[in-house]
């Protein structure tokens, strides 16, 4: 049994699509087998929100009058990158304000900051935008000082790098007789606590392992709104270690998104202070996958039992680059809160929400349903496993 | 009896009254100030306990209410806003006394104020600011 892409699509657009969630799917084809579930589902959702760092935002703010070339710029007093042209600029998820004591006085708390610029400019409120500029014949403006608003912007891209790891690394602190501060969170000293980020089961390319109907071109919910991969994310790597079912275990595959902030959602792009360490953004990201044939399902049926994470020391190994995963660690374990490790049962934590997860999952699923969201066939692939 | 604490905010005008001398006299209720910022003729703000019966104590605040006093209601020292909370559960491992948990079905972070210890351990492994300190971030 297969199906296309277009035939797929025209049972979204008669209302009559069968569309399920990652989570729910799993259960399905254990009950009914990959064959039957193939048949009768069309489409599978899944759902992941959680901080991923390298994300930001390109926007264009129109021309001044008179026309100013911006050189340096900020917004909500937070540095943005404009050696582009003469009104474009892009503001990273991590940037702080230039007065920002950072972690001068450890561990900083790093209160606002590019995510956060992102999240208001999302939420519609006035942000303060100031630049500055050496003035030339065409663009002869030096300084602005103004409010914006994202709906008086000419464009508002989110444009990130690097988001959705396929699978990612369990943080703990083995060494360090303290608590230490981390972009995974505090880890309390003698494996105190053990934080992961992913979203199991649910998480977009977890469900498809090989980047099968996941590529460029692919349409997708991201941050409430339409986006796009529009190439490997930063880091894409697939020859990352796997399993016998073919399922990375370790951070592996990465997708670069992009949208339209003008449709985008604050409940679903937030910004996070992670205390000691910095910025970030929390991105929604829900990624449709079509049941193309059997195999496809059959990926999609992968259950948190079945994916494995591995656990790093943050304390001593991962800072300096050496060592090796102290253990490998299941999702379903990792969500029971609690894993054993060396013997001692330590208390696991999350910074993916697996509420938000399922939420966007079940939101995506609705779009679909509703036929108001078409699949797209990539135009290319993301590049594979050199050897499957 | 009844031990309540309360954030109170009062505007500028109704600082310039002896509010808390009357909630005394008035209410057979003693008043524990644990931290003021009051200045004459700018909004002030206050952090208290109130102890008494519990029908005065509900009498008390009903008179702090009809005067125009805003008040909050902490669960001891430490605040949870929900709507700020994206209920990743960053938070709950760092909770020994397990007021902070994730609920297995919903997956929703749950917040149990009577196991609160109020020791704010919590505060800085929220990404999010969702979990605030009441004398930090209000007073």
């Amino acid at each position: 049994m297969t199906k296309t892409y277009e035939e797929i699509n025209e049972k979204i657009k008669r209302g009559k699509a069968v569309v399920v969630t990652a989570e729910e799917v799993t259960g399905i084809v254990k009950k009914k087998g990959a064959r039957k579930a193939a048949e009768e589902i069309d489409v599978v959702t899944t759902g992941t929100f959680g901080p991923m760092c390298s994300s930001g935002a390109l926007l264009n703010t129109g021309h001044t009058k008179p026309k100013m070339n911006f050189k340096q710029a900020w917004l909500n007093k937070v540095p943005t990158y404009c050696g582009i042209a003469a009104v474009d600029l892009y503001i990273g998820a991590t940037s702080i304000p230039d007065d920002d004591p950072a972690n001068k006085v450890f561990p900083g708390k790093f209160k606002y900051g590019g995510g956060h610029v992102i999240e208001d400019l999302i939420a519609g409120k006035d942000i303060s935008f100031e630049a500055t500029s050496y003035g030339t014949q065409c663009y002869p403006r030096k300084e602005i000082a103004i409010k914006i608003n994202i709906k008086d912007l000419r464009s508002a891209t989110l444009l990130n790098p690097r988001n959705a790891y396929q699978n990612y690394n369990v943080a703990v602190n083995a060494h360090a007789k303290h608590p230490i501060y981390t972009y995974m969170g505090i880890l309390r000293p003698n494996l105190g606590n053990a934080n992961y980020c992913s979203a199991g089961q649910l998480s977009p390319l977890l469900n498809d392992p090989n980047y099968r109907t996941i590529g460029i071109g692919t349409r997708i919910f991201l941050g409430g709104g339409t986006g796009y991969v529009f190439y490997p994310g930063t880091q894409h790597d697939p020859d990352t270690e796997r399993n016998e079912k073919g399922v990375p275990t370790g951070g592996a595959g990465t997708l670069a998104l992009v949208g339209d902030m003008k449709t985008m959602n604050a409940r679903f792009i937030r910004g996070a202070s992670m205390t000691g360490y910095g910025v970030s953004l929390a991105v929604g990201i829900g990624v449709p996958i079509p049941v193309l044939d059997e195999d496809v399902i059959i990926s999609c049926a992968i259950s948190d039992a079945e994916i494995v994470a591995p656990v790093w020391d943050y304390s001593q190994d991962y800072p300096e680059f050496k060592g090796k995963p102290l253990a490998y660690v299941s999702y379903a374990d990792l969500k029971s809160g609690k894993i054993n490790l060396r013997g001692k049962e330590v208390e696991t934590a999350s910074l993916s929400s697996i509420m938000m997860a399922r939420e966007i999952a079940g939101t995506l699923k609705k779009w679909i349903k509703d036929g108001k969201f078409l699949l797209t066939r990539p135009s290319a692939p993301l590049p594979r496993a050199s050897v499957t | 009896m009844l031990k309540k604490s309360a954030i109170l905010h009062f505007s500028s005008t109704l600082v310039e009254k002896p509010i808390i001398s009357d909630l005394i006299r008035n209410h057979k209720v003693s008043v524990n100030i644990l931290q003021a910022s009051i200045t004459p003729e700018e909004d002030g703000t206050m952090f208290i306990q109130v102890e008494g019966k519990s029908s005065d104590v509900g009498k008390a605040f009903s008179y702090l209410e009809g005067l125009g006093v805003k008040l909050i209601f902490p669960a001891k020292n430490l605040m949870w806003d929900e709507k700020k909370c994206t209920h990743c559960g960053a938070c709950v491992a760092q909770c020994l006394p397990r007021a902070l948990t994730v609920d297995e079905k919903t997956k929703m972070v749950v917040f149990n104020t009577e196991r609160c210890i109020a020791c704010e351990i919590c505060i800085p492994a929220c990404p999010f600011g969702a979990l605030q300190s009441v004398t930090d971030e209000l007073l």
